[in-house]
């Protein structure tokens, strides 16, 4: 039996025995330290299903839990940078064109060596209940990615995004400390299982320091999981950063985000004077975040823009299910959502790679005749859209559907009227794709695309596993915490 | 003598005028100024509540006082890549003012 310390602290081993690898020549292809990544970061994944049932020593200081919500978002986080770093080995030959270096392939080592850090803080993210941890492990993240997306020094857009991302990382990390203070200052704890116990005890006349605190961590962690109206870094973000750190930052920095949230938000939800006002702003984010996503999303041309967009409108359905939270299955169907989500998107991005590299550019336009240069991608991509915009017969369906069901049971009409609107409109901007793909002739010159073979194992595997959960939901419903 | 509620004041004020420099500036390196002051507001907000609200056995609640430790440390993070960036940035671009961040649009 392992403790589960353990995961994390070999996690940031590894990550500092690559670093040393990268310095001291061990690697003689790039790629070789990604390989022993995803190899180290597989033996990380097997060791969670080891873990003792109370051999944590860390539990009693109250900083960390692990129960089988944070166990199953660390197998989640650990499997998106497994697809992470195979997506990076594709994208390889883009950022040694893109990084100044001496020597060729010098400088290219580190994007697949700070994604294993990434990966530490995320699952220290999912385990954390006390505000100290949520913040260290938050900024380990954050600070982590700041220079993935930066990543591509002679790429004006990697660079832009890079500034634009710091700033308003940097703002909602303003935002979150100072929130922590005033629930600090109410309080007198910064434990989330103290303070769910005092929060009843505390005297009306600091209820507004408490929603006070709780307006502004609400506030950092909206940046985080990208909802309406905190989402402007969100589209620039996405399509000038380096595409496996924008599927990353799309799945696991996005999953990460709502277990917090969820973390942070589940004391206040016990308290009746809280419960109203918390209720009501959720349902406030999630409709802005459905209707502005959708309809935002419409006119994009680029394909990472797009998708960019339509994670702040995924983001809508599970803020959605968020408010909800009342329903019995609300939670289960907000975390069936997410690994859904995780299917379809890294779906899409692995298939953007390999078409990045041989049309040269991510418009949606590059698409152009995919279906007759490389029918197979061209109908995984088919699968990912389909379940990205809710087609029966894929997960991406499933997991609206459930989110729905649990908001009717809530009696959330509104928002349920608003959900079946944007999935309407999802359709047409995901048909986009499908249409430049299978009714747009292709470039002159274009032959089949290029892709590695891990690169279309993953592919497989995903689409597979998206139309399985699509026939059978039951599957992936017996797994959830 | 200062109580509590001066120290949250002048807290108050650190984080509005870094709220506002980051709002209204136009230098990146000043609006980043305006985001470490934000921080330090917090920090110093976070050792007043901890000395002023004592704990039953009358001692201040050292948590807090550790929390301000992690911030410090982060900010001091976070200004080694942020910079750094930023410098990236002037190297390609020769300016430092957010207008001229204006490639990615659609």
């Amino acid at each position: 039996m392992i403790d589960p310390v353990f995961l994390e602290v070999s996690v940031v081993v590894l990550g500092i025995f690559l670093l040393m690898a990268e310095a001291f020549g061990l690697a003689k292809e790039k790629s070789t330290l990604a390989w022993w990544a995803i190899g180290g970061l597989a033996a990380v994944f097997i060791g969670t299903f080891f873990i003792g049932p109370n051999s944590n020593s860390f539990e009693v200081s109250g900083f960390y839990v692990v129960d089988g919500l944070s166990l199953f978002f660390k197998r989640f986080v650990l499997i998106s940078t497994i697809l992470v770093l195979v997506m990076s080995v594709d994208y390889l030959p883009i950022v040694q064109r893109l990084v100044p270096a001496e020597r060729p392939g010098a400088g290219s080592g580190e994007f697949f060596i700070l994604p294993v850090f990434t990966c530490a803080g995320l699952m220290w993210m999912v385990s954390a209940t006390d505000f100290i941890m949520i913040f260290c492990a938050l900024e380990l993240v954050t600070i982590s990615f700041y220079i993935q997306v930066a990543y591509l020094r002679r790429s004006m857009s990697s660079l832009e995004a890079g500034t634009k991302y710091l700033i308003l990382g940097a703002l909602s990390t303003g935002f979150l400390v100072y929130g922590i203070t005033w629930f600090f200052g109410a309080t007198g704890q910064t434990n989330l299982v103290a303070i769910r116990e005092v929060l009843p005890l505390i005297p009306v006349a600091n209820h507004p320091a408490i929603l006070f605190g709780l307006a502004l961590v609400l506030v950092a962690l909206g940046f985080k999981i990208a909802a309406v109206p905190f989402q402007f870094w969100v589209p620039d973000v996405y399509q000038g950063a380096p595409t496996p750190v924008t599927a990353y930052l799309a799945v696991a920095s996005k999953a990460a985000g709502f277990l917090v949230l969820i973390r942070v938000l589940e004391p206040f939800f016990t308290v009746p004077s809280f419960q109203n006002k918390l209720f009501l702003a959720l349902v406030l984010l999630a409709l802005l975040t459905l209707v502005f996503g959708n309809l935002a999303a419409i006119p994009q041309t680029n394909f990472k823009r797009l998708l960019g967009y339509s994670s702040i409108a995924h983001a809508g359905y599970l803020l959605m299910g968020l408010a909800a939270i009342g329903d019995a299955f609300a939670g289960g169907a907000v975390v069936f959502y997410l690994s859904g989500y995780l299917l379809m998107t890294f779906l899409a991005f692995l298939i953007l790679v390999p078409v990045t590299k041989a049309s040269g550019g991510d418009d949606i336009a590059h698409f152009n005749g995919l279906a007759r240069r490389s029918p197979g991608l061209a109908l995984a991509m088919l699968i990912a859209a389909a379940s990205l915009a809710g087609v029966p017969f894929t997960v991406g369906f499933f997991g609206k559907f459930f989110i729905f069901e649990a908001a009717m049971n809530q009696g959330l009409y509104l928002l349920v009227l608003a959900g079946i609107v944007t999935v309407a409109s999802g359709f047409y901007y995901y048909f986009k794709v499908i249409r430049a793909m299978y009714w747009q002739p292709a470039p002159e010159d274009a032959g089949p695309v290029a892709i590695t073979k891990t690169s279309s194992v993953a592919i497989f595997i995903l689409a597979m596993l998206i139309l399985i959960l699509g026939v059978y939901p039951q599957l992936l419903i017996g797994m959830l915490p | 003598m200062p109580t509590l509620a001066h120290y949250l004041l002048v807290s108050g004020l650190l984080f509005s005028l870094g709220l506002a420099g980051v709002l209204l500036r136009r230098n990146i390196l000043i609006i980043f100024m305006g985001l470490e002051l934000m921080l330090n507001a917090a920090n110093l907000s976070l050792v007043a509540f901890s000395r002023f609200n004592l704990l039953p056995n009358g001692l201040p609640n050292y948590n807090a006082q550790v929390l301000v430790f992690f911030i410090i440390t982060v900010a001091a993070a976070e200004v080694a890549v942020g910079l750094a960036i930023i410098v990236a940035l002037f190297r390609a671009k020769q300016t430092t003012h957010v207008e001229d961040l204006n490639t990615l649009k659609f």
